[in-house]
């Protein structure tokens, strides 16, 4: 059995996890750390761990992994104090709300000798793999543009708190996309240019719930990027990962979370999308505890989180600025 | 009254069988190609004639009616204002914006009634999502994506391959929404765009455009030259108090038909309306003519879609913002 604790249910994301380390046979869900004690406890009760409340003793329990969904901002300070006390760390995204602090982490897990992980569920997407394949394989001939979106609802509470969540939906819904194209086509960013705003929640708190990015890969290849809060509550679902490809030999289109029926219920009083694709934090903590047992990076690394947070720290850059600006890339 | 059609391809047939529809007579028309020329004057039982400018000159004629390429609209609209025509010509109204702009000043001069086809502006599916906007169903609105493209067009001697001429598809076809844009939201203040044309990559374009407006409104365009197959058409306006969102994959009508030879058969999907947008431009043209009612699209909106798709090419150069 692979002990595994979770560290925070700041971020909604947790309680996915939580559900899905309580399906794996081969995962004992030991314990729970929270700097909430309600949530902490609460949480417990839920999906039967146990709750410890200083975060020293959470560390001494014979745990090999620990997952760590808090606020984005928090993450470096329980990142390595997880390190230091050698647990396997499966990190929410972004990896951090700086590069200062994502290099930081990255640094003290290579000192320690523990693997670390970023949250990037997308890359184990079925319909997600499949275009990666497609293109690398060649189908598309030689990629030439892309358009993608990562819309979301507005995640309320301290998403809004820019000292806690380090922005608005340009920090929150970038990354998975820039890591996944990272992936995928196997290039890296160059240089980045956006527009943002608090463009469709106006009064309601400051960070911007809307980004479009205009960013060139390697290879010169142009991408245009929608990060969102934009959709409304009676939106039928959460959001979307959409992505357009432009190939000299086609095109192709993926819609991420496509796989769903349309439910119209008199109880909701909305339209309501009901996903029926298979459950891709599942197979992402899967992976996770492998990496643990094969002592090995989950799949997605440290270094693949920084270079997400830095595509992410150069837009706020270039928003600031009013112009293009060249992505700076950490050496580790 | 009388229309001279000059260009009888693709586009100037369809404005051909609209002008008729609405009670003109296509008395002559042109066309470098004189075999696409004189199939159009049979079916429409007009005269064809060789010289584009003996057309525009003649008595028998009192609308001119453009539907060449670009480059070709600056000369003809010249000739026609001077020879005291109304006249009806397909977007974009030149290929420059000098060009429009010493047009727009000839053609005020000269009084003279010059309609510019952005035909979007009279579209079902667009008028319905403008009246939506007004009326205030989804609140205050901050963000907008539209799409538009599929196939590259082949048009006469693959004028729209050559960026020169055509602009690619950013200044041919996004033109539609930037109009649309600027007529529901006010003006532009920056773009930002990147293009496939600008990088060589003909018959293929594709362009990203972020458009920063005046009142704040963020907005991204993307226009397709680059399919396989197909035209897209897709929008969606985000509120403050809702979303709407519009596919034209989503169609009332779709006809399939078995083919005897081949083992997959042929699918023709539309969404059929009783009066066509292309005759609804029309019947505005011609009611500016007949009753000097001013149409929805005036000659200075026509000038102010040429001149962000314009800032739209610069920024794609320079690979920065261009203010406009």
């Amino acid at each position: 059995m692979v002990k595994i604790g979770i560290m925070s249910f700041a971020h909604l994301h947790a309680y996915s996890y939580a559900q899905c380390l309580n399906e794996l046979p081969e995962v004992e869900f030991t314990a729970i750390w929270d700097d909430s004690p309600d949530r902490g406890k609460e949480a417990s009760k839920k999906f039967n761990s146990k709750y410890v409340a200083d975060i020293d003793k959470f560390l001494s329990l014979p745990l090999e992994g620990v997952i760590i969904p808090s606020e984005n901002a928090k993450h470096k300070y329980l990142a390595e104090k997880a390190a230091v006390a050698g647990k396997w760390i499966l990190c929410e995204k972004p990896l951090a709300t700086t590069i200062e602090d994502a290099t930081s982490i990255i640094q003290a897990c290579k000192k320690a000798g523990v693997g670390l992980g970023i949250a990037f569920p997308c890359r184990f997407i079925p319909s997600i793999v499949k275009a990666k394949e497609y293109i690398q394989s060649g189908k598309l001939g030689t990629l030439l543009s892309i358009s993608c979106t990562n819309n979301g609802t507005y995640p309320g509470g301290w998403f809004a708190e820019k000292e806690l969540s380090g922005g608005g939906a340009v920090m929150d819904h970038t990354v998975h996309v820039v890591d996944l194209l990272r992936w995928m086509l196997g290039k890296e960013f160059n240089d980045v240019y956006c527009e943002l705003g608090n463009q469709v929640h106006k009064g309601k708190f400051d960070v911007d719930d809307m980004g479009c990015l205009q960013m060139e890969m390697d290879g010169g290849i142009q991408i245009s990027h929608i990060a969102s809060w934009s959709r409304p509550k009676s939106f039928p679902t959460w959001g979307d990962v959409t992505m357009e490809f432009i190939g000299t030999e086609g095109v192709l289109y993926l819609d991420a979370f496509n796989q769903k029926l349309n439910v119209y219920s008199d109880f909701a009083m909305k339209t309501e999308w009901s996903f029926w694709g298979d459950n891709s934090d599942l197979i992402m903590i899967q992976d996770f505890v492998k990496s643990i047992q094969e002592k090995r990076d989950p799949l997605a690394t440290g270094l693949d989180g920084l270079r997400a947070v830095e595509v992410t720290i150069f837009a706020y850059e270039s928003a600031k600025i009013g112009k293009k600006v060249k992505i700076k890339k950490s050496r580790i | 009254m009388n229309v001279g059609l000059l260009g009888c391809g693709t586009m100037g047939r369809l404005h051909a069988t609209m002008a008729e529809q609405c009670g003109l007579k296509i008395a002559q028309c042109s066309d470098a190609v004189a075999q696409v020329g004189k199939s159009l004057a049979k079916d429409f039982n007009a005269r064809f004639v060789k010289n584009w400018e003996d057309v525009v000159k003649s008595k028998d004629v009192d609308i001119v009616a453009i539907a060449t390429p670009t480059p070709l609209h600056f000369p003809m609209l010249d000739l026609a204002i001077k020879s005291g025509k109304h006249i009806f010509c397909e977007k974009p109204l030149c290929r420059t914006v000098k060009e429009c702009k010493t047009i727009i000043q000839k053609a005020e001069k000269n009084k003279t009634k010059l309609f510019v086809g952005h035909v979007v502006r009279y579209f079902h599916e667009f008028e319905s999502l403008h009246e939506q906007i007004k009326s205030g169903k989804i609140g205050e609105v901050g963000f907008i994506k539209m799409y538009r493209g599929g196939m590259p067009p082949r048009g006469a001697k693959n004028w729209f391959s050559d960026f020169s001429l055509s602009g690619g598809v950013t200044f041919d076809c996004m033109i539609h929404d930037i109009d649309w844009l600027r007529y529901v939201f006010g003006e532009v203040k920056t773009v930002y765009c990147q293009n496939l044309i600008q990088k060589d990559c003909a018959p293929l374009d594709y362009s990203q455009v972020t458009v920063r407006m005046k009142n704040g409104l963020l907005a991204l365009l993307i226009g397709s030259w680059a399919h396989p197959s197909g035209f897209y058409v897709k929008v969606e306006v985000c509120g403050s108090d809702g979303l709407i969102y519009y596919d034209n994959k989503e169609t009332s009508l779709e006809l399939q038909q078995r083919n005897q030879n081949q083992t997959v058969g042929t699918i023709v999907p539309e969404s059929p309306v009783a009066k066509s947008p292309y005759q609804k431009e029309w019947e505005d043209f011609i009611n500016w003519i007949q009753n000097n009612k001013e149409p929805k699209v005036s000659i200075v909106d026509a000038l102010k879609a040429v001149e962000i798709v314009d800032a739209c090419l610069k920024s794609a150069k320079t690979k920065q913002p261009v203010n406009l």
